[in-house]
């Protein structure tokens, strides 16, 4: 047992070590316990112009991480939107009366306005799990499952992944699957595709719950190609299958010279739209196929990070994205991250502007802008900072811009005249927090 | 070292990093070929084999035995680098051989840093007595190889001798190294710490595969050189962390020194660690 003047050993002890060195005072050490958990929290403020949607979303990442490289991820997400969306009728020059979705009573659409569906309200959860471990000394897997809930749709997910290093572990292969199964339960039911929009009361043009499975299967392959730059190319294969369609979204059935909307003729006490509109209808499958590239180049301290990808899918829409961001440090511990990205893609083969009064319905018919010719531009800046503790802290500001066309040869009598494509403009704040327990 | 000996650096120089290891491997070696017990030659040999005369030793043995004089005398006699002739008598395998108790006592005779003659830079040993540099040498050597790695560069270096480690360069603010401490006897090493060392030194002492087993009695290799017997309730293992890994590494084995009493000590000199038992 050692006894006497216990306290001053360390001092005595740190004197004796400077001589022994024979080197000034060392800085004093820094060390201590990993955190057993790293959480990773956001705060996501996204709002569209013209008081379409805003969306308040808390995202919280906790993620503990083992001695033999181990991990375990858990998500918890929880979002409130509220707002408007176009909901695929064309603008007119009078007011339109639409059926709400839960066919219980009207909503006006002020005259040359872009028709938005009735205000919502909605919120949402999500969780996700996920395992990562090595499997030997080459090969590693991630399988996780995931789960979102809204009160008219629920998702359930499974995930799997097996990666394979090569070449000194300059080369990882990997392959990846996931399923998804998705049940709509849409206020007032799923409309029956293509049926007529009703009067109040009537729920005949609606069906019960629908859902649908989605299958993807993700190939790919990172190459690190020198010191300073790394390469990751992936193909990706996406199968949807079952109610694709958005219950929500409807069409303008309009006249086939003037391209104004058909009116309705109400029978006399009854409440229901003023004119004719129908309920979309999509495939009920869809494959996608996506090829994707990304670099990331390091220049003494900057980091590039670019990245392209191409889908292509057989309801005939193609896009093409870039994604381009700079992370520039800014002394020791902060940085700026600009941030561009561009999207362009093609309309769907069966995105119509409105359905034309007389001639036969076709099978499948969306007016949803998302399907729709549309470009868009994303412009951000990000910074982040490390405060003295080691947590990180980041506040990142975007715009996003949409601009579509309607397709000319769609286009009939007085839609010439109308801008008939809803644009969008968005921005986008965030705030993060990462921190360790 | 006994160990392997390794240099991680974030260097992006390829130049720098092959001088930079070049440096540590150069002062290992130099350091071990100096201070090994098992090399013939060197100056610990001579001291060994000086059978009573008096050895002169150059500034930086006298510098090491001047700071084995300072640790003696810091634990009351427990850190004591003549007592490596008891090994001779005790053979930590795991075995139920415990040495004879009058073979022990005779070996006392030849231990005892206050039994040598030490007048900087002149040494002189009893017959039949030993030194042994390997309490601290290693700590030293990590130390040394710092110092010189700190004045080539400011990049951020990790020198780790067997896991007795410092880092050294980069900012205040820097991200650490992340450092494991296995659980001793536990193969699969998932449980333990994980440590974030971003500058400064961690040593640990301890090493559950060596001890003898006798009648439920469980002998860790750590020897009392004041009874001859391995000093009892002493944790699997010490871990410290400190501003140099030769202060991480004394602190560790005087802890150690402490046995039952191990962390008791080490709350008294407010120091960061993790012992396991």
């Amino acid at each position: 047992m050692i006894r006497k003047n216990r306290k001053s050993i360390a001092a005595t002890l740190a004197t004796a070590t400077c001589s022994l060195l024979g080197n000034s005072i060392p800085e004093p050490v820094q060390a201590q316990e990993e955190p057993g958990w790293d959480f990773n929290t956001a705060l996501l403020y996204y709002v569209e112009g013209d008081d379409r949607v805003d969306d308040l979303s808390l995202n919280v990442l906790a993620r503990k991480t083992f001695l033999d490289d181990r991990s375990l991820s858990l998500g918890f997400a929880f979002d409130t939107l509220s707002g408007a969306t176009p909901v695929g009728a064309v603008p007119f020059d009078s007011v339109q009366t639409l059926t709400r979705a839960s066919g219980r009573s009207t909503y006006s659409v002020p005259a040359d306005a872009i028709p938005l569906d009735a205000t919502f309200w909605d919120t949402r959860y999500a969780i996700h799990a996920n395992w990562q471990q090595p499997l030997g000394r080459l090969y590693s897997i991630d399988t996780g499952l995931s789960a979102s809930f809204e009160y008219d749709y629920t998702h359930i997910g499974a995930n799997f992944k097996l990666s394979r290093d090569f070449n000194k572990r300059n080369t990882t292969a990997s392959i990846g699957l996931a399923f998804a199964s998705d049940d709509m339960d849409p206020e007032g039911g799923a409309p029956v595709p293509l049926a007529p929009m009703l009067d109040v009361g009537d729920q005949s043009n609606k069906t019960g719950d629908e859902s649908k499975d989605v299958i993807d299967v993700v190939l790919g392959v990172t190459q690190v190609i020198s010191r300073n730059m790394l390469v990751q190319l992936s193909y990706s294969f996406s199968d949807s299958s079952g109610y694709l369609t958005d219950p929500y979204k409807i069409l303008t059935v309009v006249d086939p010279v003037t391209g104004d909307p058909v009116p309705r003729v109400l029978a006399p006490g009854a409440e229901g739209p003023s004119h004719e509109y129908r309920f979309e209808s999509r495939p009920d499958s869809r494959t996608k196929h996506s090829f994707y590239a990304q670099t990331k180049y390091y220049m003494s301290g900057k980091v590039l990070d670019a990245s392209y990808r191409f889908m292509t899918d057989d309801w005939g829409i193609d896009s093409h994205t870039v994604d381009l961001r700079y992370r520039w440090p800014v002394g020791e511990n902060k940085y700026f991250e600009p941030h561009l990205r561009f999207y362009s893609q093609s309309e769907a083969d069966f995105y119509r502007i409105s359905l034309v009064d007389g001639v036969p319905l076709p099978s499948y018919a969306s007016a949803d802008y998302r399907l729709g010719d549309f470009d868009a531009l994303t412009v951000g800046l990000k910074y982040g900072w490390t405060l003295a503790s080691g947590n990180e802290m980041s506040a990142r500001i975007e715009l996003y811009k949409q601009d579509g066309d309607a397709p000319q040869d769609q286009l009939i009598g007085n839609q010439l005249t109308r801008e008939m494509y809803p644009d969008l403009d968005a921005i986008i704040a965030q705030f993060s927090y990462r921190f360790g327990r | 070292m006994g160990s392997p000996c390794e240099l991680l650096t974030d260097a992006d120089d390829e130049q720098l990093a092959g001088q930079l290891l070049d440096i540590v491997s150069a002062e290992a070696w130099r350091v071990e070929d100096k201070f090994s017990r098992y090399l013939p030659g060197n100056i610990v040999a001579q001291i060994n084999n000086s059978d009573g005369d008096t050895i002169k030793v150059d500034d930086e043995v006298a510098d090491l035995l001047d700071f084995a004089a300072t640790l003696h005398q810091l634990s009351d006699g427990l850190f004591d680098i003549t007592s490596g002739v008891l090994g001779k008598l005790w053979r930590f395998d795991g075995s139920d051989n415990i040495p004879d108790a009058n073979e022990v006592n005779s070996m006392l005779a030849h231990v005892g840093w206050e039994k040598l003659c030490w007048k900087r830079p002149q040494l002189t040993l009893a017959p039949g007595m030993q030194i042994d540099f390997g309490g601290l040498g290693k700590e030293y050597a990590v130390d040394r190889a710092a110092v010189l790695v700190a004045a080539k560069t400011e990049t951020r270096c990790l020198v780790n001798y067997g896991g007795d480690l410092v880092a050294t360069g980069g900012s205040a603010r820097a991200t650490g190294w992340r450092v494991g401490i296995e659980v001793p006897e536990d193969e699969s090493a998932r449980a333990g710490h994980l440590i974030r060392l971003a500058r400064g030194g961690l040593a640990t002492s301890g090493d559950a595969r060596r001890y003898v087993l006798r009648n439920g009695v469980r002998y860790g290799h750590i020897l009392n050189p004041t009874t001859g017997w391995p000093i009892e309730g002493t944790p699997r293992s010490v871990t410290v962390a400190a501003d140099t890994c030769t202060q991480a590494g004394m602190l560790a084995t005087l802890a150690m020194l402490n046995g039952a009493a191990a962390e008791a000590f080490l709350d008294e000199q407010e120091v960061r660690y993790w012992c396991l038992r």
